[in-house]
Formats: structure tokens, C-alpha cells, sequence
């Protein structure tokens, strides 16, 4: 999805879902570790990642962080999002590599405050490697 | 459920969006006697408030409620 879905606050409602397959490679982990500057080697260093137990390098949780930026941003809402907050709990290692996928629902539309909360869940192999909560405004 | 359990309930919730445990309320107070209480906290307010109680407000509702006693009576009235 190269553009930005543009759903506008009435049109969102509790049950909706969204969500995409990814793997993290590579390049997104070399490129976020020189736009952050945190190169520590569990992320970077395939042998001392091992040496420590994990079956290769770990994924940046701020990566995971930046696909529940993508999907908020281009998907549920889209366009006239504006995150307002993330809480969000790391509960395994994700893996350079390995194909993981985020799902997201709605699980309340405040008139109100014109916002939602979103139920995030990251998984892998039938195992969840994160989960957390945004609420996000509908401009 | 009575004015002081709703007190009980909602005097976490605002800690918890202000992130100020010393936080007491009244009926009498406002936006101006919390530190932090701006237009974002206030729509963190909102949502969490309707999350704790499962309830909803409307756009309306909120624009009448102009202090916290008026507002437990709104949360009152949609309780069953």
C-alpha cells in the first residue's frame, strides 16, 4: 500500500481489524541502528546474540514499534490519524529473518474524545512476540 | 452505583492519565486545578474514563459537563 487509506472517523467502528505480514532483514536492522545509534550486539552481532542464547540477532522492539506506525498511519485510520499514545509489552524475542505478523482491532470509538483504541498483537510462529494498546485521534 | 463509588473508581484514572498519585477530587474540580490537564490529556481522559466504565460520551455531553461533580452525575445516569 503505497498511499495512505483515508478513513474518516465515521466510518470506523469497534470490531474492525487490519494488519500485514513482515520479516525484518537486514537493511531495516542497519538502517535503524545508524538513525538510532544503539548498536548493541545483540542486535548486531550474529555470534553474540548466539553466545547469549537466541537462535540469531534480535529485532529492535522500536522496529516492531515502527510497523504499528505503518499500520496506523496508512491503514486503520490512515490519513488523518494523529497518535496520541502506545503502551506496548515485548513478551519474546523476534528474529532477524523470521516472518512475523502484526494484527490490530478496534476495540473503542470515543465521540467524544474522536478517537480510537487499537489492540495491537504481534506474532511469530504461533507464538506472541509483542502486544500493546494505541489510541490514536481522527483529525 | 452511588456518587462516592464512582469517586473511588474515577480518582485512579485520573492518577493514572496525570500521572500524579496525590491527585483528590471534588465536585468542584476543573481542568485549571490539575497540572497537566490539557486538550491531549483531556481526550486521554475521556477515553479512559468511558474504558473504566464502558460507557460512551457524546461530543455534547462532554461540552455541558464543566467540572468533575457534573461529570460523575453524567457517568451516573449511564450506569445501569
Amino acid at each position: 500500500m503505497s498511499q495512505a487509506a483515508a478513513l474518516t472517523f465515521a466510518d470506523l467502528s469497534e470490531g474492525m481489524t487490519a494488519g500485514f505480514d513482515f520479516a525484518i532483514d537486514d537493511a531495516e536492522m542497519r538502517a535503524f541502528a545508524a538513525l538510532s545509534g544503539d548498536r548493541n550486539p545483540l542486535h548486531c552481532e550474529e555470534s553474540f546474540a548466539r553466545a547469549r542464547g537466541f537462535s540469531g540477532r534480535v529485532v529492535y522492539g522500536a522496529l516492531l514499534v515502527a510497523k504499528v506506525s505503518r499500520l496506523i498511519g496508512m491503514e486503520l485510520p490512515g490519513r488523518d490519524a494523529l497518535w496520541n499514545s502506545l503502551q506496548m509489552q515485548f513478551a519474546a524475542p523476534l528474529i532477524v529473518g523470521e516472518p512475523a505478523r502484526l494484527d490490530a482491532s478496534l476495540t473503542q470509538v470515543s465521540e467524544a474524545a474522536r478517537s480510537v483504541v487499537l489492540a495491537l498483537t504481534v506474532t511469530s510462529g504461533g507464538k506472541t512476540v509483542a502486544r500493546g494498546k494505541a489510541m490514536v485521534s481522527v483529525l | 452505583m452511588t456518587s462516592e463509588a464512582i469517586y473511588a473508581k474515577l480518582t485512579p484514572v485520573f492518577s493514572e492519565v496525570f500521572d500524579h498519585d496525590g491527585i483528590v477530587l471534588t465536585p468542584e474540580t476543573t481542568a485549571k486545578d490539575i497540572a497537566g490537564w490539557d486538550s491531549v490529556n483531556h481526550i486521554r481522559l475521556i477515553v479512559s474514563i468511558e474504558a473504566e466504565f464502558g460507557v460512551r460520551f457524546t461530543v455534547q455531553e462532554m461540552a455541558t459537563a464543566s467540572n468533575v461533580g457534573e461529570f460523575v452525575d453524567l457517568i451516573r445516569s449511564k450506569l445501569p
